[in-house]
């Protein structure tokens, strides 16, 4: 029961805002829908931590350790966007362009419905009908700005999402064959997959799983199918950016590492763990090029999310309790810094009007609290202590050692000292210097600047302590991924 | 008689979407590409109802229903209109010439055998002989997409990739469930739409579609 009502909250938000036309019923409704949907969320959440395992509409809908953690990621940092998204909005947008406001708020909540009903779901033909539903959904945020950029950006995304994605139907395909003919005509569902894994003809499986890798990594922004995402994340409106790049791409590292635990019973670790540490280290690489001397801030943190998407990858191929631990905590980190960053770059684009960072000067003297939040989040981002991603990169690349790849760690770890050169130096050249003459210095928006407290908050709780509830909750993750404490 | 029948009925019909794919490679008015875009999904229609018979399956009979009406009747007609509004203008524009976009398609037939040969030696199902021309036509729906320059024919290049892997999956194991063949079918079509709607603001905006003329995000 709670499980539909977690997907029916965002997806009457957005009926709910498609039928009037009026802004202060806009702003109620999806103020309303996020904070209901956010405790929805903990609630479905607290269930599954308490051991249950929530099943609807006949087992289609079903939620275990992994989904809960990708519930409550979606619905928090869905709720902190939207909460900022109200403010975004009102500034960007006046009443001559309701139209525009109204897209925006109703594809909001279907994005969230897209992707909760992804994570939620038994069925992995349905996941996909999901995750090529959040391309359809946020297709029209990212042109919403409707400029010739945002219109390519949004063209490009749509074509080489859809077809990358199309990649990962045929392995599913492929795999819903294997275990057909094994498990019989329930195979489309992960459980049954999952149990039926081990009989599954490795031959097949193993070529299922290069589509899907393809496929899904499309989606999840891994090099080389990553040339849509630094266009999307960048022309979309801050708070899309924020939960595109921050959320939506961990979508598709879902779908990944479902398949990755069938596959792994089916024909070994190996055979997934080197195609993901492969894939993972060529993202970071090819991050780590465009990073060296970025001049588009909001790209600049778009290909930060290929190389920390490719830093969880190499988690989930080092494999092992650490690695896979390093990863998913990792996945709640990159969420949590990195839509805190997109949601002030929108702040600093509202300020400035340009996204060009050689034009950015002097941010510490006209923003002075935007200006201070986005340093943090860089050295959060970027993996310096006290924040949780320091915690989780350790995680991960200590997995490597322990598995005896030190050449790959010594690759990544080279790999990251470049990027945090990179971009450590062109947020520096944002933050001092001389603001541009005519600008009156204050912040824009700092009220709507308040729920990235949160953000904050967990960023050090993650980094400094280690609490036991959410270590009991990764603990429930890692036994559904197949890992458990050796 | 009617099981020896069913494999050839099925290989013949899986060839005649591979022919409509090559047509719509060497095709150059929009018009006639999306009436070849109808016949290819007439052909699948065709095909999943014949496997749905030769099963007495009532799903994939309605799948074929839904697949026939939406894909040789809704779909060609939302493509239309984006032709005429458009204007008729000759559609190809292709990177390589017929003669060269011929020798690579080819190459991407065999290669498509060879990639699954394997898996159609394994596989047990009667119709398994002709995966391989259904995952040709996915390679060769991919290529179209990369090789024109129109916007609207990588939406048509889409839905014949789209096309090859529903044809691919009806082969491989007739079919996946009711409900997840409705959800492909609804993002397709939304997908479609969306896509329609691109191409009129990329017409408004850059009069023009070729997609060359989008080339200002580097970096």
């Amino acid at each position: 029961m709670s499980l539909i009502a977690l997907l029916l909250i965002p997806l009457i938000g957005s009926a709910l805002i498609m039928l009037v036309r009026s802004r202060v019923w806009f702003e109620s409704v999806h103020t309303v829908a996020a904070l209901v949907g956010l405790a929805a969320g903990l609630m479905t959440a607290a269930r599954v931590w308490q051991g249950e395992v929530p099943t609807a509409i006949g087992g289609l809908l079903r939620a275990d350790g992994l989904s809960a953690l990708m519930v409550v990621v979606i619905t928090l940092l869905g709720a902190i966007a939207a909460l900022y998204g109200l403010g975004y909005i009102r500034t960007e947008y006046d009443d001559t362009r309701l139209s525009s406001v109204r897209s925006f708020f109703g594809l909001f909540h279907l994005f969230i419905f897209t992707m909760l009903l992804a994570v939620t779901t038994d069925n992995l033909g349905i996941m996909w009908v999901a995750i090529e539903g959040t391309t359809l959904a946020t297709a029209f945020l990212v042109n919403l700005h409707d400029t010739p950029r945002s219109l390519e950006a949004a063209y490009k995304y749509l074509i080489l999402s859809s077809v990358g994605i199309a990649l990962a139907f045929i392995g599913t395909a492929l795999l819903y064959y294997a275990g057909a003919s094994r498990a019989g005509e329930i195979a489309v569902n992960w459980t049954s997959l999952k149990d039926a894994a081990s009989s599954l003809n490795p031959q097949v499986v193993r070529l299922a799983f290069a589509f899907i890798v393809v496929g899904y990594g499309t989606k999840a922004g891994l090099a080389p199918m990553h040339t849509w995402l630094p266009d999307a994340h960048s022309e979309a409106p801050a708070p899309i950016s924020a939960l595109m790049s921050g959320v939506l791409l961990n979508v598709g590292l879902y779908a990944l590492m479902r398949f990755k635990v069938v596959v792994d019973i089916a024909v070994g670790a190996h055979f997934a763990g080197r195609w993901l540490l492969g894939i993972g280290l060529l993202s970071l690489a090819v991050a780590a090029v465009f990073l060296i001397v970025p001049r588009n801030y909001k790209r600049m943190l778009a290909y930060s999310s290929v190389e920390h998407i490719g830093v969880i990858c190499m988690g989930l191929g080092f494999g092992g309790y650490w690695g896979v631990l390093g990863a998913l905590l990792h996945v709640i980190n990159h969420a949590l810094s990195k839509s805190l960053l997109f949601l002030l770059s929108g702040n600093i684009l509202l300020k400035y009007q340009t996204t060009d960072i050689r034009r950015v000067r002097g941010l510490l003297r006209a923003s002075p609290l935007t200006a201070c939040a986005f340093a943090a989040g860089t050295f959060a981002l970027l993996g310096l202590p006290p924040f949780g991603p320091f915690m989780s990169e350790f995680l991960i690349f200590r997995a490597g050692v322990e598995n005896g790849s030190v050449w790959v760690v010594i690759l990544g770890v080279a790999l990251l000292a470049v990027i945090f050169a990179g971009m450590l130096g062109s947020v520096n050249r944002m933050l001092y210097g001389e603001p541009p003459e005519k600008m009156e210095p204050g912040d824009v928006l700092t009220w709507s600047l308040a729920p990235l407290v949160v953000n904050f908050a967990l960023l050090l709780v993650l980094g400094l302590t280690f609490p036991d509830t959410i270590a009991a909750a990764l603990e429930q993750a890692l036994r559904v991924l197949g890992v458990s404490h050796a | 008689m009617a099981s020896e029948l069913f494999p050839k009925l099925i290989t013949l019909l899986a060839f005649t979407t591979l022919g409509t794919a090559f047509l719509l490679i060497v095709g150059r008015d929009l018009a006639g590409q999306v009436r070849l875009l109808a016949a290819q999904s007439l052909t699948l229609a065709i095909a999943a109802a014949v496997v749905a018979a030769f099963t007495s399956s009532a799903e994939l009979a309605g799948v074929a229903a839904v697949l026939g009406f939406l894909k040789v009747f809704v779909i060609p007609r939302v493509l239309n209109r984006a032709v005429t509004k458009i204007g008729l203008q000759p559609a190809a524009l292709p990177y390589l010439g017929t003669p060269a976009t011929l020798v690579v398609c080819g190459g991407l037939v065999t290669i498509a055998f060879y990639v699954m040969a394997p898996v159609a030696a394994a596989n047990p199902l009667p119709t398994a002989e002709a995966i391989p021309i259904a995952f040709a036509g996915v390679f060769i729906g991919f290529f179209v997409m990369v090789n024109r320059r129109r916007a609207l024919t990588q939406i048509l290049g889409f839905l014949m990739l789209e096309n090859s892997i529903f044809l691919l999956v009806l082969l491989t194991t007739y079919g996946v469930p009711f409900i997840v063949e409705m959800g492909v079918f609804l993002d397709v079509l939304v997908a479609v739409l969306i896509m329609e709607v691109f191409v009129y603001r990329i017409k408004e905006n850059f009069d023009s579609i070729e997609v060359d003329r989008l080339g200002r995000l580097r970096g």
